[in-house]
């Protein structure tokens, strides 16, 4: 396999070294470098060479870290990966098959599952099961190398089929992550407390690395942190051809990623990589990254890791559900639960702001804040102490601080072709039924321009304006003209369902029924009435029914609220204040409250049209 | 207002008072239903339509029936799975266990629940949208219209917000087939995370959303989202506070706009116009006025730009009829009067049965200090476009690439085409002088001759 002699060989990356060195400094301290020693030493373990073992450890490494960070706030998923039957799925050998034969999607798009399957060792029955394992496990992994290397311009053709030819700098873009997660510090302390790999001084080291002030790159791809006492970055300065590059304290963003308490001690450092990640814009950062390109790519290069990480702060956003519980890395255990359903944990906060409606939301920003939900506006930085403070006092309001990421991948953006400059053509179905102006006969098109735009006469002749019955005509009236204007259009537009006239195929006794049920069963009491309705009216078609509601029923509500409580006339939120009306609701008082003759006139009216 | 942001003329010419405009409307759409307690009701579309035509403003339109998409039409956009799903569940399917874990998977159920008829709605709603973008195309229109669609909040691979499927990003991706850059504006109260989510890695569309933000649906949107790789730049976001009011919200969207148009030049625009931001909306918490909210497509119309007019939100019914009948006069310039005709829903909007309502008293929580800062990082913001590498349209292709043949075919093609309604003969002068000064296909709205001759003669009718 000579993609793996790359790997071995490639001592100016050597991952071990690399991962130790980070850990020094207080970086990445979840891994077991002993066990990471042991291959690297080339014992043979299982069936595989040294550099095997080296691969899939830092594979497994690399999935772990990366499934920790995202179930900082999503689901966590167990592992290994048992199937129904118990037999356990290698997870590396998925993904590198998976990549070899195009992605998740091309294998999906040619159903190519089944040879997946077969390829791990796997029947080919457990072909859609193993399109699930990718999905839940592997393809943000995959979605976010991907983009790294698109943006490195390492096509992901250059792996080839022995599953081991890992392109040079995808291994240092893993490490790069590895870094990334470890910057970014978004391991919360609870998993840090289950973790069985993770040591104990893990907390300590974390402060360690806050403790950053100065970090100082030179162009002899050196990095030197010098450790002081706690307090934010102050400087960073990097020395290449003369650039001097200063970001100072205004620079550093105010904002802090750990909401469980507070921990100054880590706003430098951490913030700084943040404001990098956020900002790729910023004229300094983009003159670091200038910087680097320019002097080739070096993993020692810490700035470099931490440039990239900002890449990865975009793109490594999946959405997947949450649970309360930790990973047990090791554990036995089948099919997780959580693989079929996603369970929406309603109490959580996030998860509401996710996937609730407008509805939901928008009930809770009654009392909003100003001063605080201006905050958004901030964007030049405060002292930290000052946000901080902040923080802890509004610890549900990350949003405004840390609004949720536009998630970016093949599952997320549209499919765009290149501007070719060639349009092409759109199907004419779309243009679809032409209905007005209708293609024969010309309309009276010289009555109507002029009353376009026109609204009712101010006054009338009935005897009692604005009344019901005086209303029920002049809607009648209108109705009459608008027949004979349309013609066959005033059938396809379906006017004849619309407004009152709808009842005119209800019965006297069915109208009453429908009234009393829907009275009966108030939205505001949990009832549906629309169960009731079905019931009720099996004859009636759903349509009907809905039809009848929106065009008989809220519309004689909203009559009566008219003229009875004019001030009250919130009718939209229909279903919720419905009840206290009662007996006096409806039609009837209003023909009480109005007049005493108009029993019929609407019905002879609409008589009349037909 | 004399600028040379004009870049795109319309084939009806630079004339602000008259528009060849298109409405699409599915007769059947009101009888959709949500469900009991639900606020989104496509009743709404059909008490909008019924008071345009009480208007007499239909004389002045040419109204389609939409051409429902079709499921291979939708996974243009939506993953297969997903277009699978919406395509089979039904209230009855709902006991079927396979259905009942798709439904966490793609975020159906509560807000968007699965209801009779949901994927016929879908499909008209999202055929609308697409034959708007196809009017607009053969330029057989210059504004075209679906209240129907503007579902914004609707992802790839899962429903949102009463949101199923992305008509708009489907209507743009028609668009694109013709044209190198589309705007999309949204003035939904919510932002339109679902279209921007699309397009965010891209410069082909750029998005700008005006909404609520801070501890209200869907979250996103803040004003540092700006785009990401070939798309960075091409996302704007206008944060805000509650209780905006008609002065406050133009005088960040016009600014804004105004220089959108100016550094990116759009061939087409697609304008949301979601009603939940008028005053009194049930979810929303803008105090925008009817005339306020129109404003905004009034100020698009002002600019020489093929319009795509959608609805949204906008859950206060009555009022959501009343401002897209209103918009729908401002697309076809009549300004319809204040006493509503009589109509079949007349009742509906007593007890002052008026077109507009007067905006409430709520506190502006946005301090014009606030708004001008925002505008000033706006406005930098929008300028490093002006700058940014991977923009293509600042060179012109030679004209010597377009054959010339095909060229003259297109242009007699949409000719013929046109809909020569009485209220909008004589723009054909216009249209030949337009043609013979631009190639047709590959715009270059820099520093051209016509684009020149427009911006000059160009009226806008804001106050």
């Amino acid at each position: 396999m000579a993609g793996w002699s790359i790997l071995g060989n490639g001592s100016a990356f050597d991952y071990f070294e690399i991962l130790q060195h980070l850990q020094k400094n207080g970086f990445y301290l979840d891994f077991d470098l002993n066990s990471l020693k042991m291959s690297n030493d080339g014992g043979v373990v299982g069936g595989g060479s040294g550099k095997d073992n080296k691969l899939r450890d830092m594979f497994d490494q690399i999935l772990s870290v990366f499934m920790k960070e995202i179930s900082v706030r999503e689901n966590i998923l167990p592992l290994p990966v048992l199937l129904g039957d118990g037999q356990s799925v290698d997870l590396f050998k998925l993904f590198w098959v998976v990549r070899e034969k195009g992605g998740f999607d091309l294998v999906s798009k040619f159903g190519r599952w089944g040879s997946v399957a077969d390829e791990i060792g796997l029947e080919s029955g457990v072909a859609s099961s193993l399109k699930l394992f990718y999905f839940k496990y592997l393809d943000a992994l995959d979605r976010w190398l991907q983009t790294v290397l698109r943006d490195k311009g390492i096509s992901i053709g250059e792996c080839d089929r022995n599953l081991g030819l890992l392109p040079v700098g995808l291994k240092s873009q893993l490490k790069d992550f590895l870094c990334n997660i470890s910057a970014q510090g978004r391991i919360s302390e609870e998993q840090r407390k289950n973790n069985k790999v993770l040591s104990s001084k893990g907390a300590h080291n974390l402060a360690e690395l806050a403790s950053v002030e100065k970090c100082i790159v030179d162009d002899d791809e050196e990095v030197a942190i010098y450790p002081t006492e706690l307090g934010s970055v102050e400087k960073c300065v990097v020395d290449d051809d003369k650039d001097v590059v200063i970001l100072d304290k205004n620079v550093v963003k105010e904002e802090v990623y750990f909401r469980k308490r507070k921990r100054e001690t880590l706003s430098g450092m951490l913030n700084w990589v943040k404001e990098i990640a956020k900002n790729p814009s910023d004229a300094a950062i983009a003159k670091l990254a200038e910087i680097y390109k320019q002097n080739g790519y070096g993993v020692k290069e810490l700035l470099g890791m931490v440039l990239l990480a900002r890449d990865a702060l975009f793109q490594s956003q999946i959405c997947w559900t949450e649970e309360k519980e930790n990973p047990i890395w090791q554990k036995k255990q089948k099919m997780h639960p959580s693989l079929y359903e996603d369970e929406v944990d309603v109490d959580h906060l996030s998860m509401e702001r996710q996937r609730c409606s407008p509805r939901i939301l928008s009930q809770r920003n009654c009392q909003m804040d100003p001063h605080h939900d201006s905050s958004y506006l901030d964007i030049s930085a405060s002292s930290p102490e000052e946000i901080d403070s902040d923080q802890s006092a509004n610890p549900d309001d990350g949003d405004v601080r840390f609004p949720k990421p536009v998630p970016v991948g093949p599952l997320s953006q549209a499919d765009i072709p290149e501007w070719t400059g060639v349009a092409t053509e759109s199907d004419p179905k779309w243009l679809g039924t032409r209905v007005w102006p209708l293609m024969t006969g010309e309309q009276s098109s010289l009555t109507e321009t002029i009353s376009i735009g026109k609204g009712r006469q101010d006054s009338c002749f009935c005897r009692l304006p604005g009344s019901v019955d005086c209303v029920r005509f002049h809607i009648a009236e209108n109705r009459m003209k608008l027949n004979s204007e349309l013609g066959v259009v005033f059938y396809t537009w379906r006017f004849h369902l619309m407004g009152e006239e709808v009842s005119l195929s209800w019965t006297e006794d069915e109208e009453n029924k429908f009234k009393s049920i829907v009275r009966l069963n108030p939205f505001s009491q949990e009832k549906s009435f629309w169960n009731q309705l079905c019931r009720c009216f099996r004859t009636k078609s759903w349509k009907s029914l809905v039809n009848y509601y929106f065009n008989v029923f809220v519309l004689r509500r909203r009559t009566y609220q008219n003229r009875v409580t004019p001030s009250n006339i919130d009718s939209d939120d229909d279903e919720l204040e419905f009840g206290s009306l009662s007996n006096g609701y409806g039609h009837e008082s209003v023909k009480l409250a109005a007049s005493t003759s108009i029993t019929c006139v609407q019905n002879t009216q609409c008589t009349n049209l037909e | 207002m004399s600028d040379s942001s004009v870049s795109v003329s319309l084939p009806s010419g630079p004339d602000g008072k008259k528009r060849r405009v298109t409405y699409f409307y599915e007769p059947t759409i009101g009888d959709y239903y949500y469900g009991q307690g639900h606020p989104m009701k496509p009743h709404r579309i059909r008490m909008a339509h019924n008071l345009i035509v009480s208007y007499n403003l239909h004389n002045l339109m040419e109204i389609n029936r939409p051409f429902p998409a079709g499921p291979a039409d939708i996974q243009k956009f939506h993953s297969d799975d997903y277009v699978d799903f919406l395509s089979s569940v039904s209230p009855e399917s709902l006991q079927d266990h396979n259905h009942n874990r798709n439904l966490k998977r793609f975020n159906v159920g509560e807000d968007c629940p699965v209801f009779d008829g949901l994927f016929d709605f879908c499909q008209s709603s999202a055929g609308g949208s697409i034959g708007a973008a196809v009017k607009l195309n053969r330029k057989d229109a210059d504004i075209a219209l679906n209240w129907a669609g503007g579902l914004h909040h609707a992802k790839k691979c899962e429903a949102s917000g009463f949101c199923y499927v992305n008509d708009i990003v489907l209507g743009i991706l028609e668009l694109l087939k013709i044209h190198q850059r589309v705007l999309y504006v949204d003035i939904d109260v919510h932002h339109g995370d679902g279209v921007e989510e699309a397009f965010f890695t891209t410069d082909r569309v750029m998005t700008v959303s005006f909404h609520k933000f801070g501890d209200f649906f869907p979250g996103t949107g803040h004003l540092k989202d700006i785009g990401v790789m070939g798309g960075k730049y091409y996302a704007l976001n206008v944060p805000l506070n509650d209780g905006i009011d008609d002065e406050s919200f133009q005088s960040l969207f016009q600014p804004i706009i105004k220089k959108v148009m100016d550094v990116y030049q759009p061939e087409v625009v697609v304008l949301q116009c979601g009603a939940d931001s008028l005053s009194g909306d049930r979810l929303g918490c803008f105090n925008l006025s009817v005339k306020g909210h129109a404003d905004c497509l009034r100020f698009f119309r002002s600019f020489n730009v093929p319009l795509m007019v959608l609805g949204g939100g906008g859950y206060t019914i009555r009022n959501v009829a009343r401002c897209w009948c209103y918009e729908t006069a401002v697309a076809v310039g009549v300004e319809p009067d204040n006493k509503l005709p009589y109509n079949e829903y007349y009742e509906y909007f007593g007890p002052d049965y008026t077109l507009h309502v007067p905006p409430s008293n709520m506190e502006n929580l946005n301090s014009p200090k606030d708004l001008e800062k925002m505008r000033n990082i706006l406005l930098e913001q929008l300028s490093r476009i002006e700058h940014a590498p991977s923009v293509q349209f600042q060179e012109r292709p030679p004209d010597t690439e377009v054959p010339e043949a095909e060229e003259e075919d297109i242009d007699q093609r949409s000719r013929s085409r046109l809909w020569d309604g009485e209220y909008f003969a004589s723009e054909d002068d216009d249209d030949q002088s337009l043609d013979e000064g631009q190639t047709p296909r590959l715009k270059s709205p820099n520093l051209d001759d016509q684009s020149l001759v427009d911006s000059g003669s160009r009226d806008i009718d804001m106050d």
